[in-house]
């Protein structure tokens, strides 16, 4: 199991990376890094449903709002709440939003899929937006973290490093989960609903319940980049479960790539760097991100790890296997 | 005593279309059974409604005594009935080994596991082998399945269909656009694999109908004109003027 080893040093070797940067980046470059580490998550629960399980839905952002206004409101009504309870609030709403969703959703294929859950995403935005008490409707909700308490001491999240770290090790551990995921007997059901819905039924495969599976999955581990969110900016507004947040992941999947695992995690950094710099010099930046968007499914749909990929082959030959490529073969040629 | 599978009066529909009309026959416990029948005749439908892909519109099927008609397709799969298609219907981006896994380990009852890989155990693979040897794509299991030729991937076919481990196959034209000496092999290996098992074949070479099944059903029309040994079906004048005689 050569590959496998490879592939666990290069997660321990992120890890370190990641254990060092507090001492190497300022404290702007660190509260990018932090946004690009969750928002890296949330790329890859939609690539689990785009690249691994081919189902197109624009209403990702539908669970990610309501993992972060899960968070804020929870925070604000609650007072007192612990740090793990509002993680705990913040997956069961979403727990149960995918799967009463992903029950009603089934039956749909294609594009009757896509559009459906484009409205669950505009009826969630609706209520946000609407239900003014609770989450603050326009205004949205400003919180402060909670402590981290860990039994026998706690530590304040008030400073950035601290959240650094904390961040670093929970969303990198999801992370790492969904990569494992993919390799499980489920996630290897998620490449048989992409490739084959109809013959896995003839093979004892109930697809609806595959179907449901992933879409909760997929929904929850969305809701909790979504906590995340929400802590690390310490505020949360209509736009985290608006459309622009479906945009925004289709983007980092596109750019990143959706045929390996560690293309979306590409995106992510891509995308949240473009947008801090771009955000900078001008208003109209999601008008360079749409453009960079049409060039990249024109010219490299593939996205970024495609062409990383080609050219290693040109240079390495087309038998080098980088660790970071962890992706089993099948997975890359989608 | 209850018959192993009993189609019972079985008629379909597609919107006014009768495409079976009062199908009726019956299949014994490790028979091989040849279902033939002129293009259009509704053998493939047939199948479907079998495997539960289609509700038939009206009619049982039995199935060890129990009436299955109508249940999913994968519960029949759990209760031993597996099919293969007429048009090469497998997971084209996955490796040969992962296509025929993919029914072993569902058999295992590693489908939806989270935590388990899916090759989890020994048995598995070795039963993946054992199945990628008998169909003899052993050389090829690594390649995408799209990379194999014609002839491998109808093989493929036979693989995942055995893959559940299937007390009830049934395998629609499984020879259907070969040569004669890959028919002929195909055959063979069909023969050996499907050995104490039941079988249900649809097939248009005569040769291969006449040397392989015990009992023929001819579809005509949507109705079974006769179902009878191989010698019966040669000699019978109705299914010469209807179907043989063509020929
Ligand atoms: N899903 C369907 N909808 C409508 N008509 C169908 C469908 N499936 C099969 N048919 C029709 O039923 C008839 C029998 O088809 P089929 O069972 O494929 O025949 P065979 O396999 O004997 O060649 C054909 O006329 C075909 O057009
Ligand atoms: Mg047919």
């Amino acid at each position: 199991m050569k590959q496998k080893s490879i592939s666990l040093i290069t997660i321990f070797a992120l890890f370190l990376a990641g254990a060092f940067m507090p001492s190497i980046l300022k404290q702007y470059h660190l509260n990018m890094l932090t946004e690009i580490i969750i928002f890296s998550l949330y790329a890859v629960s939609y690539n689990l449903l785009l690249g691994y399980a081919g189902l197109l839905s624009f209403g990702h952002a539908a669970f990610f709002g309501l993992g972060a206004f899960a968070t804020a409101v929870a925070i604000t009504h609650i007072p007192g709440i612990s740090l793990w309870n509002v993680i705990l609030i913040g997956i069961a709403a979403t727990l149960i939003a995918g799967f009463v969703l992903g029950g009603l959703l089934l039956r749909h294929k294609g594009s009757y899929f896509a559009l459906l859950t484009l409205a669950f995403n505009a009826l969630f935005y609706a209520v946000a937006t609407k239900w003014h008490s609770v989450t603050g409707g326009d205004d949205g909700l400003s919180i402060t973290r909670p402590d981290l308490n860990l039994g026998f001491t706690s530590i304040p999240l008030n400073s950035l490093t601290n959240f650094y770290y904390l961040t670093l090790v929970i969303m990198g551990a999801a992370i790492v989960f969904c990569w494992y995921f993919t390799h499980t007997a489920m996630g290897k059901t998620v490449l048989l609903m992409r490739e084959n819905e109809d013959r896995m039924k003839f093979l004892g495969y109930n697809t609806n319940i595959s179907r449901l599976i992933l879409f909760t999955f997929t929904g929850v581990i969305a809701g909790f980049a979504g906590v995340f969110y929400t802590f690390h900016f310490q505020f949360v507004s209509i736009s985290a479960i608006s459309i622009d947040m479906t945009t925004a992941v289709l983007l980092m999947v596109f750019v990143g790539g959706k045929k390996t695992f560690w293309g979306p995690i590409l995106g992510a950094f891509v995308y949240i760097i473009l947008q801090n710099y771009l955000s900078n010099i001008t208003d109209r930046w999601p008008l360079v991100m749409g453009v960079i968007f049409i060039i990249m499914v024109l010219y490299a749909p593939g996205g970024l790890s495609e062409l990383i990929i080609n050219i290693k082959q040109r240079f390495f030959g087309k038998k080098n296997n980088n660790g970071d490529k962890s992706a089993t073969p099948e997975e890359v040629t989608s | 005593m209850s018959d192993y599978l009993h189609i019972q009066d079985i008629h379909k529909d597609f919107s006014g279309l009768k495409v079976l009309t009062g199908v009726e026959f019956k299949v014994k416990q490790n028979e091989r059974h040849a279902v033939i029948g002129p293009n259009g005749a509704g053998k493939t439908t047939l199948f479907n409604i079998i495997s539960g892909k289609f509700k038939p519109s009206s009619g049982a099927i039995l199935f060890k005594g129990e009436d299955i008609s109508g249940k999913p397709s994968h519960v029949l799969n759990r209760h031993g009935l597996s099919r293969s298609f007429q048009i090469t219907n497998v997971f084209q981006e996955l490796s040969v080994f992962d296509n025929i896994l993919s029914g072993v380990r569902s058999c295992y009852g590693l489908r939806y596991h989270f935590f388990k890989k899916p090759n989890h155990n020994r048995s598995i693979c070795e039963k993946v082998e054992t199945i990628l040897k008998e169909v003899g794509l052993t050389d090829v299991q690594d390649q995408p399945a799209n990379s194999l030729s014609y002839g491998q991937q109808r093989a493929m076919e036979i693989g995942i269909t055995l893959s559940t481990e299937p007390e009830l196959i049934l395998l629609d034209e499984p020879t259907a656009g070969m040569t004669r000496e890959e028919t002929d092999q195909a055959i063979k290996m069909i023969d050996k694999v499907t050995a104490g098992r039941t079988l249900i074949v649809i097939e248009h070479d005569m040769e291969v109908v006449f040397s392989l099944a015990d009992t023929i059903s001819v579809l005509h029309y949507g109705t079974i004109l006769v179902s009878d040994t191989p010698e019966k079906i040669r000699n019978d004048q109705r299914v010469k003027d209807a179907y043989l005689g063509e020929g």
